[in-house]
Protein backbone atom coordinates (compact mmCIF):
# COMPACT_ATOMS: atom_id res chain seq x y z
CA UNK A 1 0.00 0.00 0.00
CA UNK A 2 1.27 3.61 -0.61
CA UNK A 3 -0.26 6.67 0.35
CA UNK A 4 1.06 10.45 0.80
CA UNK A 5 2.22 11.66 3.55
CA UNK A 6 3.14 15.13 3.24
CA UNK A 7 5.95 14.35 0.88
CA UNK A 8 6.49 10.49 2.38
CA UNK A 9 5.04 7.79 1.30
CA UNK A 10 3.86 4.62 3.68
CA UNK A 11 4.74 1.29 1.76
CA UNK A 12 2.62 -1.06 3.55
CA UNK A 13 2.68 -4.59 2.56
CA UNK A 14 2.69 -8.15 4.23
CA UNK A 15 4.06 -11.64 3.37
CA UNK A 16 2.45 -15.30 4.43
CA UNK A 17 3.03 -18.76 4.25
CA UNK A 18 0.63 -21.36 4.87
CA UNK A 19 1.18 -24.28 7.64
CA UNK A 20 1.84 -27.05 5.96
CA UNK A 21 -1.29 -29.20 5.37
CA UNK A 22 -3.64 -26.47 5.87
CA UNK A 23 -6.10 -25.01 3.01
CA UNK A 24 -6.65 -21.56 4.74
CA UNK A 25 -3.97 -19.32 6.47
CA UNK A 26 -4.43 -18.78 9.82
CA UNK A 27 -3.25 -15.38 10.14
CA UNK A 28 -4.62 -12.45 8.22
CA UNK A 29 -3.41 -9.06 7.43
CA UNK A 30 -5.58 -6.42 6.23
CA UNK A 31 -5.12 -2.75 5.71
CA UNK A 32 -7.39 0.87 4.70
CA UNK A 33 -6.00 4.10 3.70
CA UNK A 34 -7.74 7.07 4.31
CA UNK A 35 -6.45 9.73 2.00
CA UNK A 36 -8.44 12.08 3.49
CA UNK A 37 -7.12 11.96 6.86
CA UNK A 38 -4.18 11.18 5.25
CA UNK A 39 -3.65 8.05 7.40
CA UNK A 40 -3.51 4.28 7.16
CA UNK A 41 -4.18 1.48 9.32
CA UNK A 42 -3.20 -2.12 8.81
CA UNK A 43 -3.94 -5.03 11.24
CA UNK A 44 -2.52 -8.66 11.57
CA UNK A 45 -4.05 -10.69 13.47
CA UNK A 46 -3.20 -14.85 14.18
CA UNK A 47 -6.21 -17.13 15.07
CA UNK A 48 -5.89 -19.72 17.47
CA UNK A 49 -4.84 -22.93 15.75
CA UNK A 50 -4.82 -23.25 11.80
CA UNK A 51 -6.68 -23.90 8.86
CA UNK A 52 -10.26 -22.70 8.28
CA UNK A 53 -11.37 -21.93 11.50
CA UNK A 54 -8.37 -19.66 12.60
CA UNK A 55 -8.64 -18.23 9.55
CA UNK A 56 -12.42 -17.36 10.94
CA UNK A 57 -11.19 -15.81 13.77
CA UNK A 58 -8.28 -13.83 12.33
CA UNK A 59 -10.27 -12.04 9.78
CA UNK A 60 -13.26 -11.67 11.97
CA UNK A 61 -10.28 -10.20 14.57
CA UNK A 62 -8.38 -8.08 11.68
CA UNK A 63 -11.90 -6.54 9.99
CA UNK A 64 -13.51 -5.45 13.50
CA UNK A 65 -10.05 -3.79 14.62
CA UNK A 66 -9.29 -1.98 11.25
CA UNK A 67 -13.17 -0.71 11.88
CA UNK A 68 -13.21 0.27 15.45
CA UNK A 69 -9.55 1.75 14.87
CA UNK A 70 -10.32 3.63 11.94
CA UNK A 71 -13.61 5.18 13.73
CA UNK A 72 -11.14 5.96 16.57
CA UNK A 73 -13.35 4.21 19.24
CA UNK A 74 -11.84 3.32 22.68
CA UNK A 75 -9.20 1.11 22.03
CA UNK A 76 -10.27 -1.19 25.35
CA UNK A 77 -13.60 -1.44 24.68
CA UNK A 78 -12.49 -2.53 21.39
CA UNK A 79 -10.87 -5.45 22.31
CA UNK A 80 -13.45 -6.62 24.57
CA UNK A 81 -15.96 -5.76 21.91
CA UNK A 82 -13.29 -8.31 19.76
CA UNK A 83 -13.18 -11.23 22.39
CA UNK A 84 -16.70 -11.15 23.02
CA UNK A 85 -17.50 -12.28 19.91
CA UNK A 86 -15.06 -14.89 19.05
CA UNK A 87 -16.10 -18.30 19.89
CA UNK A 88 -14.27 -20.17 22.80
CA UNK A 89 -12.03 -22.73 22.42
CA UNK A 90 -13.34 -25.72 24.27
CA UNK A 91 -9.77 -26.78 25.89
CA UNK A 92 -8.40 -23.24 26.61
CA UNK A 93 -12.02 -21.68 27.45
CA UNK A 94 -10.37 -18.51 26.39
CA UNK A 95 -11.53 -17.02 22.76
CA UNK A 96 -8.10 -16.30 21.02
CA UNK A 97 -6.84 -14.00 18.66
CA UNK A 98 -3.88 -11.55 18.52
CA UNK A 99 -3.57 -8.49 17.14
CA UNK A 100 -0.93 -6.27 16.08
CA UNK A 101 -2.41 -2.88 14.76
CA UNK A 102 -0.29 0.03 13.01
CA UNK A 103 -2.19 3.31 12.69
CA UNK A 104 -0.08 5.90 11.06
CA UNK A 105 -1.43 9.77 10.85
CA UNK A 106 -0.35 12.78 9.31
CA UNK A 107 3.37 13.40 10.12
CA UNK A 108 4.55 9.74 10.75
CA UNK A 109 2.81 10.19 14.20
CA UNK A 110 1.83 6.18 14.62
CA UNK A 111 0.34 4.15 17.28
CA UNK A 112 0.73 0.82 17.37
CA UNK A 113 -1.79 -1.93 19.71
CA UNK A 114 -0.62 -4.87 20.00
CA UNK A 115 -2.58 -7.94 21.99
CA UNK A 116 0.03 -10.85 22.67
CA UNK A 117 1.90 -11.00 19.45
CA UNK A 118 5.39 -11.06 19.28
CA UNK A 119 6.76 -7.32 20.03
CA UNK A 120 6.79 -4.89 16.89
CA UNK A 121 10.26 -3.73 15.54
CA UNK A 122 11.01 0.17 15.03
CA UNK A 123 13.80 -0.07 12.73
CA UNK A 124 16.00 3.08 12.33
CA UNK A 125 19.28 3.08 10.75
CA UNK A 126 19.79 -0.84 11.87
CA UNK A 127 18.67 -0.12 15.03
CA UNK A 128 15.96 -1.53 17.20
CA UNK A 129 14.38 1.90 18.32
CA UNK A 130 13.37 1.33 22.29
CA UNK A 131 9.79 2.01 22.95
CA UNK A 132 9.44 4.80 25.63
CA UNK A 133 5.98 5.77 25.16
CA UNK A 134 4.21 2.32 26.39
CA UNK A 135 0.88 1.70 28.28
CA UNK A 136 -0.34 -1.42 29.07
CA UNK A 137 -4.12 -1.72 29.46
CA UNK A 138 -6.25 -4.94 31.05
CA UNK A 139 -9.45 -5.67 30.63
CA UNK A 140 -11.79 -6.56 33.62
CA UNK A 141 -13.26 -8.99 31.82
CA UNK A 142 -10.45 -10.23 30.30
CA UNK A 143 -7.87 -10.51 32.77
CA UNK A 144 -5.58 -12.48 31.16
CA UNK A 145 -5.01 -10.22 27.78
CA UNK A 146 -2.79 -7.82 28.12
CA UNK A 147 -2.57 -5.10 25.36
CA UNK A 148 0.41 -2.45 24.73
CA UNK A 149 -0.31 0.42 23.49
CA UNK A 150 3.06 2.20 21.94
CA UNK A 151 3.25 5.79 20.24
CA UNK A 152 6.04 6.11 17.53
CA UNK A 153 7.45 9.04 16.01
CA UNK A 154 8.02 7.96 12.16
CA UNK A 155 10.86 9.55 10.58
CA UNK A 156 11.79 9.08 7.03
CA UNK A 157 13.11 5.90 6.00
CA UNK A 158 11.96 3.97 9.15
CA UNK A 159 10.42 1.10 9.74
CA UNK A 160 7.95 -0.77 11.47
CA UNK A 161 7.74 -4.73 11.09
CA UNK A 162 5.23 -6.76 12.82
CA UNK A 163 4.98 -10.44 12.78
CA UNK A 164 2.95 -13.83 13.87
CA UNK A 165 4.44 -16.36 16.47
CA UNK A 166 5.20 -18.59 13.26
CA UNK A 167 7.91 -16.42 12.66
CA UNK A 168 9.99 -16.22 16.01
CA UNK A 169 8.69 -20.08 16.81
CA UNK A 170 10.01 -20.87 13.22
CA UNK A 171 12.18 -24.09 13.85
CA UNK A 172 11.07 -24.59 17.53
CA UNK A 173 12.61 -27.56 19.23
CA UNK A 174 14.51 -28.53 16.31
CA UNK A 175 18.59 -29.31 16.29
CA UNK A 176 20.06 -25.69 16.86
CA UNK A 177 16.67 -23.68 16.93
CA UNK A 178 15.81 -25.01 20.06
CA UNK A 179 14.23 -22.22 21.31
CA UNK A 180 13.06 -20.96 17.70
CA UNK A 181 14.18 -18.23 15.60
CA UNK A 182 13.00 -15.87 18.12
CA UNK A 183 12.30 -12.24 17.87
CA UNK A 184 15.91 -11.58 18.38
CA UNK A 185 17.01 -14.08 15.33
CA UNK A 186 14.47 -12.75 13.07
CA UNK A 187 15.92 -8.67 13.80
CA UNK A 188 19.55 -9.93 13.32
CA UNK A 189 18.54 -11.04 10.10
CA UNK A 190 16.29 -8.24 9.23
CA UNK A 191 19.68 -6.00 9.88
CA UNK A 192 21.64 -8.08 8.02
CA UNK A 193 19.17 -7.31 4.91
CA UNK A 194 18.94 -4.16 5.25
CA UNK A 195 22.39 -3.42 5.75
CA UNK A 196 22.82 -4.61 2.52
CA UNK A 197 20.22 -3.42 0.44
CA UNK A 198 19.18 -0.26 2.63
CA UNK A 199 16.24 0.93 0.30
CA UNK A 200 14.78 -2.43 -0.02
CA UNK A 201 11.20 -2.27 -0.62
CA UNK A 202 8.32 -3.50 1.82
CA UNK A 203 6.98 -5.93 -0.18
CA UNK A 204 10.41 -7.74 -0.65
CA UNK A 205 11.47 -7.21 2.94
CA UNK A 206 8.19 -8.55 4.16
CA UNK A 207 9.00 -11.55 1.41
CA UNK A 208 12.33 -12.75 2.52
CA UNK A 209 11.55 -12.31 6.18
CA UNK A 210 8.99 -15.04 5.81
CA UNK A 211 11.04 -17.39 3.81
CA UNK A 212 13.68 -16.77 5.65
CA UNK A 213 11.21 -18.24 9.02
CA UNK A 214 10.01 -21.08 6.43
CA UNK A 215 13.44 -22.29 5.69
CA UNK A 216 14.55 -22.41 9.12
CA UNK A 217 11.46 -25.36 9.64
CA UNK A 218 13.08 -29.03 9.39
CA UNK A 219 12.33 -30.10 5.94
CA UNK A 220 10.64 -26.86 4.78
CA UNK A 221 7.08 -28.36 6.51
CA UNK A 222 5.56 -24.85 7.91
CA UNK A 223 4.75 -26.16 11.10
CA UNK A 224 2.45 -22.76 12.01
CA UNK A 225 1.59 -20.12 9.80
CA UNK A 226 3.44 -17.35 9.13
CA UNK A 227 3.27 -13.79 8.59
CA UNK A 228 5.37 -10.63 8.05
CA UNK A 229 4.13 -7.28 7.68
CA UNK A 230 6.41 -4.79 6.90
CA UNK A 231 5.35 -0.58 7.11
CA UNK A 232 8.02 1.86 5.58
CA UNK A 233 8.50 5.11 5.58
CA UNK A 234 10.00 6.87 2.53
CA UNK A 235 10.22 9.23 -0.65
CA UNK A 236 8.08 7.29 -3.11
CA UNK A 237 9.10 5.83 -6.25
CA UNK A 238 7.38 6.79 -9.55
CA UNK A 239 7.31 5.59 -12.63
CA UNK A 240 6.03 7.36 -15.36
CA UNK A 241 3.94 5.27 -18.52
CA UNK A 242 4.13 7.81 -21.58
CA UNK A 243 1.36 6.65 -24.62
CA UNK A 244 0.01 7.22 -27.96
CA UNK A 245 0.61 10.72 -30.00
CA UNK A 246 -0.52 13.86 -28.67
CA UNK A 247 -3.65 15.13 -30.11
CA UNK A 248 -2.38 17.97 -30.95
CA UNK A 249 1.27 17.95 -33.13
CA UNK A 250 1.90 21.45 -31.79
CA UNK A 251 2.90 19.96 -28.46
CA UNK A 252 5.18 17.06 -29.41
CA UNK A 253 8.07 19.06 -27.65
CA UNK A 254 5.99 19.10 -24.52
CA UNK A 255 5.17 16.10 -24.52
CA UNK A 256 8.44 14.30 -25.22
CA UNK A 257 10.33 16.62 -22.41
CA UNK A 258 8.05 14.36 -20.47
CA UNK A 259 10.12 11.63 -21.11
CA UNK A 260 13.53 13.25 -19.28
CA UNK A 261 12.54 12.25 -15.88
CA UNK A 262 15.71 11.97 -13.39
CA UNK A 263 12.84 11.52 -10.63
CA UNK A 264 11.93 8.63 -11.23
CA UNK A 265 11.80 5.91 -14.48
CA UNK A 266 9.84 5.73 -17.75
CA UNK A 267 8.36 3.56 -19.97
CA UNK A 268 7.06 4.71 -23.97
CA UNK A 269 4.41 2.56 -24.59
CA UNK A 270 4.21 2.82 -28.55
CA UNK A 271 5.83 2.87 -31.73
CA UNK A 272 4.78 6.39 -32.91
CA UNK A 273 5.36 7.58 -29.60
CA UNK A 274 8.89 6.28 -28.83
CA UNK A 275 9.06 8.21 -32.19
CA UNK A 276 7.88 11.58 -31.09
CA UNK A 277 9.97 11.04 -28.16
CA UNK A 278 12.88 9.98 -30.32
CA UNK A 279 12.82 13.08 -32.96
CA UNK A 280 12.01 15.70 -30.18
CA UNK A 281 15.08 14.80 -28.38
CA UNK A 282 17.34 13.40 -30.89
CA UNK A 283 18.02 10.23 -29.18
CA UNK A 284 17.30 6.23 -30.37
CA UNK A 285 15.83 3.50 -29.50
CA UNK A 286 17.74 0.43 -29.43
CA UNK A 287 15.83 -2.90 -29.43
CA UNK A 288 17.93 -6.09 -29.04
CA UNK A 289 17.28 -8.47 -31.57
CA UNK A 290 18.24 -11.53 -29.50
CA UNK A 291 15.02 -10.70 -27.01
CA UNK A 292 12.89 -12.04 -29.95
CA UNK A 293 12.38 -15.08 -28.68
CA UNK A 294 11.75 -14.32 -25.11
CA UNK A 295 9.32 -11.86 -26.70
CA UNK A 296 6.73 -14.29 -26.61
CA UNK A 297 3.47 -13.10 -28.46
CA UNK A 298 4.46 -9.13 -28.08
CA UNK A 299 7.11 -7.15 -29.88
CA UNK A 300 10.43 -6.69 -28.11
CA UNK A 301 10.88 -4.28 -25.78
CA UNK A 302 13.74 -1.58 -26.52
CA UNK A 303 15.67 1.14 -24.74
CA UNK A 304 15.95 4.39 -25.35
CA UNK A 305 19.21 6.03 -23.80
CA UNK A 306 18.68 8.85 -21.55
CA UNK A 307 14.84 7.83 -21.27
CA UNK A 308 14.24 4.34 -20.16
CA UNK A 309 12.20 0.85 -21.32
CA UNK A 310 10.25 1.46 -25.01
CA UNK A 311 7.74 -1.04 -25.60
CA UNK A 312 4.93 -1.48 -28.35
CA UNK A 313 1.52 0.23 -27.41
CA UNK A 314 -1.99 -1.06 -27.00
CA UNK A 315 -1.02 -4.86 -27.14
CA UNK A 316 1.46 -4.63 -24.36
CA UNK A 317 -0.69 -2.55 -22.25
CA UNK A 318 -3.76 -5.16 -22.67
CA UNK A 319 -1.40 -7.96 -21.76
CA UNK A 320 0.02 -5.76 -18.64
CA UNK A 321 -3.98 -5.29 -17.67
CA UNK A 322 -4.61 -9.04 -18.07
CA UNK A 323 -1.30 -9.50 -16.00
CA UNK A 324 -1.92 -7.39 -13.06
CA UNK A 325 -5.91 -9.00 -13.19
CA UNK A 326 -4.85 -12.75 -12.63
CA UNK A 327 -1.85 -11.51 -10.84
CA UNK A 328 0.11 -14.11 -12.56
CA UNK A 329 3.44 -12.62 -14.57
CA UNK A 330 5.70 -14.95 -14.67
CA UNK A 331 5.68 -16.53 -17.94
CA UNK A 332 4.45 -13.19 -19.62
CA UNK A 333 5.86 -12.26 -22.89
CA UNK A 334 8.90 -9.78 -21.94
CA UNK A 335 7.63 -6.43 -22.91
CA UNK A 336 4.52 -6.82 -20.70
CA UNK A 337 6.89 -8.71 -17.91
CA UNK A 338 9.16 -5.74 -17.49
CA UNK A 339 6.64 -3.08 -17.28
CA UNK A 340 4.38 -4.93 -14.27
CA UNK A 341 8.08 -5.30 -12.82
CA UNK A 342 8.44 -1.53 -12.71
CA UNK A 343 4.74 -1.05 -11.91
CA UNK A 344 5.16 -3.47 -8.33
CA UNK A 345 8.85 -1.35 -7.51
CA UNK A 346 6.65 1.73 -7.55
CA UNK A 347 4.36 3.23 -5.47
CA UNK A 348 3.36 6.21 -8.13
CA UNK A 349 2.22 5.23 -11.84
CA UNK A 350 1.67 7.99 -13.58
CA UNK A 351 0.09 7.87 -17.06
CA UNK A 352 1.00 10.24 -19.65
CA UNK A 353 -2.01 9.65 -22.31
CA UNK A 354 -1.70 11.24 -25.85
CA UNK A 355 -5.36 10.74 -27.39
CA UNK A 356 -4.91 11.50 -30.93
CA UNK A 357 -6.54 8.14 -33.24
CA UNK A 358 -3.84 5.98 -34.28
CA UNK A 359 -5.34 5.42 -38.11
CA UNK A 360 -3.55 2.34 -38.54
CA UNK A 361 -5.54 1.02 -35.92
CA UNK A 362 -8.30 0.96 -38.08
CA UNK A 363 -7.19 -1.22 -40.85
CA UNK A 364 -9.56 -3.71 -41.23
CA UNK A 365 -7.39 -6.52 -42.16
CA UNK A 366 -6.32 -6.29 -38.79
CA UNK A 367 -7.25 -9.96 -37.26
CA UNK A 368 -7.80 -8.69 -33.64
CA UNK A 369 -10.27 -6.02 -32.56
CA UNK A 370 -7.82 -3.35 -30.43
CA UNK A 371 -9.01 -2.00 -27.57
CA UNK A 372 -9.23 1.65 -27.07
CA UNK A 373 -6.20 2.77 -25.17
CA UNK A 374 -8.23 4.85 -22.57
CA UNK A 375 -9.96 2.06 -21.99
CA UNK A 376 -7.16 -0.09 -21.39
CA UNK A 377 -5.52 2.75 -19.22
CA UNK A 378 -8.64 2.71 -17.14
CA UNK A 379 -8.44 -0.65 -16.87
CA UNK A 380 -4.82 -0.43 -15.49
CA UNK A 381 -5.69 2.20 -13.29
CA UNK A 382 -8.39 0.19 -11.33
CA UNK A 383 -6.26 -2.95 -10.89
CA UNK A 384 -3.14 -0.77 -9.60
CA UNK A 385 -5.46 1.28 -7.42
CA UNK A 386 -7.73 -1.67 -5.95
CA UNK A 387 -5.47 -4.90 -6.04
CA UNK A 388 -2.30 -3.52 -5.71
CA UNK A 389 -2.33 -0.69 -4.11
CA UNK A 390 -0.63 1.82 -5.89
CA UNK A 391 -1.23 5.30 -6.42
CA UNK A 392 -2.41 6.52 -10.22
CA UNK A 393 -2.94 9.47 -12.23
CA UNK A 394 -3.65 10.05 -15.39
CA UNK A 395 -3.21 13.07 -17.49
CA UNK A 396 -4.12 13.29 -21.44
CA UNK A 397 -2.41 15.17 -24.32
CA UNK B 1 24.75 -1.40 -48.90
CA UNK B 2 25.61 0.44 -45.71
CA UNK B 3 28.34 2.31 -45.00
CA UNK B 4 29.94 -1.22 -42.96
CA UNK B 5 29.25 -2.86 -46.18
CA UNK B 6 26.30 -4.75 -44.81
CA UNK B 7 22.87 -5.04 -46.04
CA UNK B 8 20.56 -3.59 -43.48
CA UNK B 9 16.97 -5.42 -42.89
CA UNK B 10 14.83 -2.73 -40.74
CA UNK B 11 11.63 -4.69 -39.66
CA UNK B 12 8.66 -2.44 -38.05
CA UNK B 13 7.66 -3.91 -34.98
CA UNK B 14 4.53 -0.82 -35.01
CA UNK B 15 1.45 -3.06 -33.69
CA UNK B 16 -0.13 -3.13 -37.22
CA UNK B 17 2.80 -4.63 -38.93
CA UNK B 18 3.31 -6.51 -35.80
CA UNK B 19 -0.36 -8.55 -35.98
CA UNK B 20 -0.08 -8.84 -39.54
CA UNK B 21 3.15 -10.95 -39.52
CA UNK B 22 6.62 -8.73 -38.21
CA UNK B 23 7.30 -11.62 -35.92
CA UNK B 24 7.32 -14.28 -38.79
CA UNK B 25 10.25 -11.75 -40.10
CA UNK B 26 11.88 -11.17 -37.30
CA UNK B 27 12.91 -15.07 -36.73
CA UNK B 28 14.55 -14.30 -40.14
CA UNK B 29 17.39 -13.61 -38.06
CA UNK B 30 17.69 -16.70 -36.18
CA UNK B 31 17.13 -18.70 -39.15
CA UNK B 32 19.69 -16.46 -41.86
CA UNK B 33 20.71 -18.47 -44.82
CA UNK B 34 24.39 -19.21 -44.78
CA UNK B 35 25.47 -16.82 -47.62
CA UNK B 36 23.84 -13.97 -45.58
CA UNK B 37 25.84 -14.45 -42.57
CA UNK B 38 28.07 -11.35 -41.81
CA UNK B 39 26.75 -9.94 -44.84
CA UNK B 40 22.75 -9.05 -43.87
CA UNK B 41 21.79 -6.95 -40.59
CA UNK B 42 18.27 -7.73 -39.61
CA UNK B 43 16.97 -5.21 -36.92
CA UNK B 44 13.27 -4.23 -35.43
CA UNK B 45 12.44 -0.57 -35.55
CA UNK B 46 9.93 1.17 -33.06
CA UNK B 47 7.55 2.01 -35.71
CA UNK B 48 8.54 2.90 -39.69
CA UNK B 49 5.22 5.18 -39.92
CA UNK B 50 4.47 4.37 -43.23
CA UNK B 51 1.39 2.35 -42.73
CA UNK B 52 -0.38 5.31 -42.93
CA UNK B 53 0.94 7.09 -45.54
CA UNK B 54 -1.09 6.13 -48.69
CA UNK B 55 2.05 6.23 -51.66
CA UNK B 56 2.63 2.81 -50.07
CA UNK B 57 1.24 -0.51 -50.08
CA UNK B 58 0.39 -2.59 -46.79
CA UNK B 59 1.65 -3.72 -43.54
CA UNK B 60 4.16 -5.61 -42.68
CA UNK B 61 6.80 -3.20 -43.72
CA UNK B 62 10.76 -3.77 -43.72
CA UNK B 63 13.26 -0.94 -44.37
CA UNK B 64 15.86 -2.17 -47.07
CA UNK B 65 18.85 -0.64 -47.12
CA UNK B 66 16.22 2.38 -47.05
CA UNK B 67 13.86 1.43 -49.48
CA UNK B 68 10.32 0.70 -48.08
CA UNK B 69 8.85 -2.50 -48.89
CA UNK B 70 5.11 -3.47 -47.79
CA UNK B 71 3.42 -6.72 -48.07
CA UNK B 72 6.43 -8.45 -46.47
CA UNK B 73 6.77 -11.84 -46.01
CA UNK B 74 9.87 -14.09 -45.43
CA UNK B 75 10.20 -15.33 -49.75
CA UNK B 76 9.36 -11.19 -50.38
CA UNK B 77 12.76 -10.09 -48.20
CA UNK B 78 14.92 -12.51 -49.48
CA UNK B 79 14.12 -12.07 -53.00
CA UNK B 80 14.75 -8.92 -52.33
CA UNK B 81 17.96 -9.42 -50.28
CA UNK B 82 18.97 -11.79 -52.48
CA UNK B 83 19.11 -9.71 -55.60
CA UNK B 84 20.92 -6.98 -53.36
CA UNK B 85 23.40 -9.85 -52.43
CA UNK B 86 23.87 -10.84 -56.70
CA UNK B 87 24.30 -7.28 -57.81
CA UNK B 88 26.92 -6.15 -55.24
CA UNK B 89 28.89 -9.16 -56.19
CA UNK B 90 28.87 -8.69 -59.93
Amino acid sequence: MAMENDKLFVELEASQWIKTGQAACGDDFRCVRIPNEKRTIAVLSDGLGSGIKANLMASMTSTMALEFVRSNMDILQSAEIIMDSLPVCEIRKISYATFTVFDMQLGGKTRVVEMDNPPFIHLRNLIDLPKNNVKELVSERWPDRKMRITEVAMAPGDRLIAFSDGVTQAGLGCPGWKFGWRRDGALNFIKRTVEKNPEISARDLASVIAAEAMSIHPERKCMDDITCMVLYLRHPRVLRVITGPPFRKETDREYANLAVFPEGKVVLCGGTTANIVSRELRTRVDIDIKMVSRSGNLPPPGYMRGVGLVTEGILTLTQVAADLESGDWQNSAAAAKEIVNLMMDSDIVEFIVGTKINEAHQDPTLPVDLEMRRNVIKRLQASLENKYRKNVTIRYF
Amino acid sequence: MSEQGMIKVEVCCGTTCYLLGAQSLLALEKSMPAPWIGKVEIVAMPCLEVCTNDNYSHAPFVRINGEIVGDATVDLISKKVNDLLERHAQ
